[in-house]
């Protein structure tokens, strides 16, 4: 457990190198929204490997951490698909060569088994839908922990159920955070909050840092606590070529770039070492972006305010004592109420 | 006569005609949230559109590029978390639902899993997703197909329809009562299921298709409905619907991307 009051401010290398280790579970918060690529590229520069990755819903983030030879096991509902008929992606050239091993899950039952993490629970029902299919017949490292059946206790029912998920490490990125790691999220919830939850550690990222008000006047949008995070990373364009509610947009160019390139290995190593191995920080790599394209490219996602109308956090008081010192419900000062607690002798030296 | 439509305009219009007003409907990403936008336009303005990243009762302004899109409208009226938007389809709030097929076998049991073997693929398809939940779950389920296969054996079984056919999935007590899929939409028509074998049949087919094109693609000897008939010509209010909300969709993917590296490439080049 951190401290709710410790300035967790720093580099995205610093972070990687102190929360992410060789070997761990390793779990990417974002939900096919915004996804916290400054963090997997650091962690792809770091060269760290033999992650258990969990994501649940993979788009080029898990593509990438694949083709940068970090991932040993993956659990996903989901993988994208870069080519047509031809060249699927880092992961299917994975499952071909037999690099990786893979455990598919449906959205649910993948998201549960975080839900059970992170509320301490060993294992949660899940929707049984899945047991008349392969994803429930077909099993891969985890082997007979993918799924087992019990029956309910109060129905005798079967209930099909899925084991807890407890990643050693989140990465995650929001739209701002405190520098104690308060971190605030909207839009397409997802299984963001589930995801960081559920993990011993977590790194957020995000596109800005603001200040403690800022949080306090709308707690309802935070979903990680202080408490809970070990890191706080500034990354402006942090997502890029994903996408930010309220930041940007996704970069549908520069995305399709990753993704043509991606289809094959050697094309896609290329890109890898100009725009993750080159560009050692997420500002390099926007200079650069600039550079070859051009900053309208960037300024044309930049998103319009649509700002939310703000929500009245306020009270009716929020002092005991109203504006003649008298306390509001017994009527009496302080020097009153002390003198009377006296009197009547409820005061011990 | 009606103003000319590309097959794309004509799968979104006809996969729209499945949304009922007042219906609660879960979307996928694409053809379903174009389609989703049409019906609440033009046909069922208190249907409630949802998808499974927790964005519940919007209005799509711009064609979304995912199912997390919040991009592509201006706010929402309930944002909850992907966790309930499934166990709100398990109890029963979802009317319909849309899935699309990689492959699928003559009782709409359906792969988007995987072409070949498993362990060691032809093809890595996405995998489930949200499919196996939403199949189980909504009350009925429309399927559609565009550059998938119909097979006699999946390759991996990833979403139940009708499993082995007949009474199996009600009988199996693991869905609701009636549930599964109700329509597949294909490129070339439009296929129901049986009441009572709950097999596939041809029930339209689109203009300029024929009976004998359909039935090359399907590996079994496919039934096709007494009663065939063409699908409806889109109207000119759904054509012009369509291609002012996602003219991307309209056109189709292929000629979008063409056109679109071409202009990225062109404006990043006029800056520099």
């Amino acid at each position: 457990m951190t401290q709710n009051n410790e300035n967790k401010v720093m580099s995205g290398r610093e972070a990687v190198s102190s929360f992410v280790h060789d070997g761990d579970e390793l779990i990417i918060g974002n939900y096919t929204v915004g996804t916290c690529t400054e963090l997997v590229f650091e962690i792809c520069r770091q060269q760290k490997e033999n992650f258990t990755l969990y994501s649940q819903s993979g788009i080029l983030d898990v593509d990438i951490l694949v083709n940068a030879g970090c991932v040993d096991r993956l659990v996903t509902t989901y993988v994208m698909r870069s080519g047509g008929k031809t060249g699927g992606g880092a992961v299917e050239r994975a499952l071909q060569d037999g690099s990786i091993e893979m455990e598919d899950y449906t959205n649910f039952n993948y998201n549960a088994r975080l839900a059970a993490g992170m509320h301490g629970f060993t294992f949660m029902p899940v929707l049984e839908g899945v047991m008349k299919t392969d994803l429930f017949k077909k099993r891969s490292f985890m082997g007979k922990d993918k799924y087992r059946v019990i029956e309910c206790p109060y129905t005798g029912k079967k209930v099909l159920t899925v084991p807890a998920a407890n990643p050693d490490v989140c990465i995650v990125h929001v739209q701002r955070a405190d520098k104690y790691g308060n971190a605030q999220y909207w839009g397409a919830l997802g299984s963001v909050a589930a995801a960081a939850l559920c993990s011993d550690r977590i790194i957020v990222s995000c596109e800005e840092i603001v200040d403690h008000d800022v949080i306090k006047r709308s707690p309802n949008f935070t979903i990680i606590p202080a408490f809970r995070v070990n890191a706080v990373v500034e990354a402006p364009w942090g997502v890029h070529p994903t996408e930010v509610l309220g930041y940007y947009n996704r970069d549908l160019f520069f995305y399709g770039m990753f993704t043509n390139a991606n289809t094959r290995a050697d094309k896609v190593k290329e890109w890898m070492d100009e725009w993750v191995y080159g560009c050692p920080d997420r500002e390099t790599y926007i200079n650069h972006y600039i550079n070859k394209y051009g900053s309208g490219m960037l300024d044309r996602l930049r998103a319009k305010p649509f700002y939310s109308a703000p929500a009245n956090y306020g009270a009716a008081f929020t002092s005991a004592w109203d504006e003649k010192g008298k306390e509001r419900s017994m009527g009496i000062t302080l020097d009153e109420m002390e003198k009377l607690l006296d009197e009547r002798g409820m005061l011990y030296e | 006569m009606s103003k000319k439509y590309t097959l794309n305009e004509l799968l979104i219009i006809t996969c729209a005609k499945e949304i009922k007003d007042y219906q609660n409907v879960m979307l996928g990403v694409g053809l379903p949230t174009t389609a989703g936008a049409l019906a609440k336009a033009l046909y069922a303005p208190n249907a409630t559109l949802m998808m499974e990243s927790g964005i519940i009762d919007f209005e799509p302004l711009v064609p979304l590029n995912h199912i997390a899109d919040a991009h592509s409208c201006q706010g929402f009226s309930y944002a909850t978390d992907l966790f309930s938007a499934f166990t709100m389809t398990y109890r029963g709030f979802v009317d319909v639902c849309f899935l699309g097929v990689g492959q699928i076998d003559k009782y709409g049991n359906v792969n988007t899993t995987c072409v070949g073997d498993y362990r060691n693929p032809e093809l890595r398809l996405p995998g489930s997703g949200g499919a196996a939940d939403f199949i189980s779950y909504a009350k009925k389920t429309v399927l559609t197909l565009r550059g998938g296969q119909f097979v006699e054996k999946l390759d991996y079984f990833t979403s139940p329809g009708y499993l082995e056919g007949g009474s199996s999935r009600d009988d199996s007590g693991l869905y609701p009562q009636g549930s599964g899929p109700s329509m597949l939409l294909s490129t070339r028509g439009v296929f129901r299921f049986d009441p009572e074998t709950k097999e596939m049949y041809l029930s339209r087919i689109h203009p300029g298709v024929t009976i004998e094109e359909v039935r090359k693609e399907v590996p079994w000897d496919l039934k096709v409905s007494p009663n065939l008939s063409q699908t409806d010509h889109p109207t000119d209010r759904e054509i012009d619907f369509v291609r002012r909300l996602a003219p991307t969709e309209s056109v189709g993917r292929k000629v979008r991307t063409e056109l679109f590296i071409e202009n990225a490439l062109k404006r990043a080049g006029k800056r520099k």
